[in-house]
């Protein structure tokens, strides 16, 4: 087991070649000589998690500056966390300690602006349902790559801060009735939706997006 | 700032939510065909009694509920979501419902505070 230098970005391509299964040369090589450990891998978990934890809290330092609010649990964080190797990487909840923003609600003029989503979402709606037909199987898979995309479309026109629902119906066009309701308990003066329809010959969709302000 | 760490109560409970709307649709629209002057009232009185249900637990969450009645026609329906949210403290809950006449799919969505 020869100790070389290696380069963070080979450790983090390890890491990913190697995910949840524990490699005993990349523990070597992290962490020094430790050749007593190699019968007792399972009694090293906390030293194991925390090699991780520390490749982790490096990744996440590319986005934001560590110290100031940084929370591992905060809104998108975690999308990364599970997607990042395709694989759930199991973390030790960790107790955050967040520090004080001092922030009652969102900035002037940084509120969901329900005209402007609106205006995304029907734009969006007609761009990708322009042409369809409807189709059983087709139409499942359909409709949550919509809603991906629609999510999408709507967090790049959202104040940041805000948590997003994005809710899509659709369906063949017939002579049936429909009819979509929705109501939240959330904060009028920060929170807000906004929602768009499409149809045509064979389909008809609608979409909503309800922000919500998080602090 | 010590009342906001997450204690057991503060979690989004599928089981409780998913039997609070149950109980709220079959309240509403239990037994009734499909009338469209009468939807507009149900979906409303369905929203209404879940939401007041849920604000009853008591837990310091954000709430959304929506609800699509659809007649029975032959005619095919899908619905999908995707939340931008913390994955940890926030969930959903659908139920989907049916009768003779028509479906009912009511969405309930919790956002930790």
């Amino acid at each position: 087991m020869a100790e070389q230098p290696v380069p963070e970005a080979a450790l983090l391509a390890q890491v990913l070649a190697a995910a949840n299964s524990e490699a005993p040369s990349l523990r070597t090589t992290r962490r020094g000589s430790q050749p007593a450990a190699r019968g007792t891998e399972d009694s090293k978990p906390p030293a194991l998690l925390s090699r991780r934890n520390s490749i982790l809290s490096r990744r996440s330092s590319f986005g934001m500056v560590p110290g100031s609010r940084r929370p591992s649990l905060g809104p998108g964080m975690l999308h990364r966390h599970v997607s990042f190797s395709g694989l759930p990487i199991f973390q030790p909840i960790l107790k955050t300690r967040l520090e004080n923003t001092y922030r009652m609600g969102p900035d002037k003029g940084c509120k969901f602006d329900a005209e402007r989503v609106q205006r995304v979402l029907e734009g969006t709606l007609a761009r990708a349902l322009g042409s369809s037909v409807y189709s059983p199987q087709g139409n499942a898979p359909l409709a949550q790559s919509l809603t991906e995309l629609l999510q999408n479309q709507a967090k790049e026109v959202v104040p940041p801060r805000y948590k997003l629902v994005c809710h899509v119906v659709l369906g063949q066009q017939g002579q049936q009735g429909l009819l979509v309701a929705s109501r939240g308990l959330w904060d009028p003066e920060t929170d807000s939706f906004a929602s768009a329809t499409f149809s045509n010959a064979s389909l008809f969709a609608v979409a909503t997006v309800y922000g919500l302000y998080f602090e | 700032m010590e009342e906001f760490q997450t204690g057991e109560e503060a979690s989004f409970l599928v089981d409780e939510v998913s039997s609070i709307i149950k109980e709220a649709i079959e309240g509403a629209i239990g037994g009734n065909a499909y009338q469209h002057s009468k939807v507009n009232q149900w979906t409303t009185s369905v929203v209404e009694q879940t939401l007041s249900q849920l604000t009853k637990l008591g837990k310091p969450f954000k709430y959304i509920v929506t609800c699509v009645i659809m007649q029975k026609n032959g005619a095919g329906l899908h619905t999908a979501s995707s939340c931008f949210w913390d994955n940890s403290s926030d969930g959903t809950c659908t139920v989907r419902w049916e009768n003779k006449t028509m479906y009912c799919i009511v969405s309930a969505f919790g956002l930790a505070l």
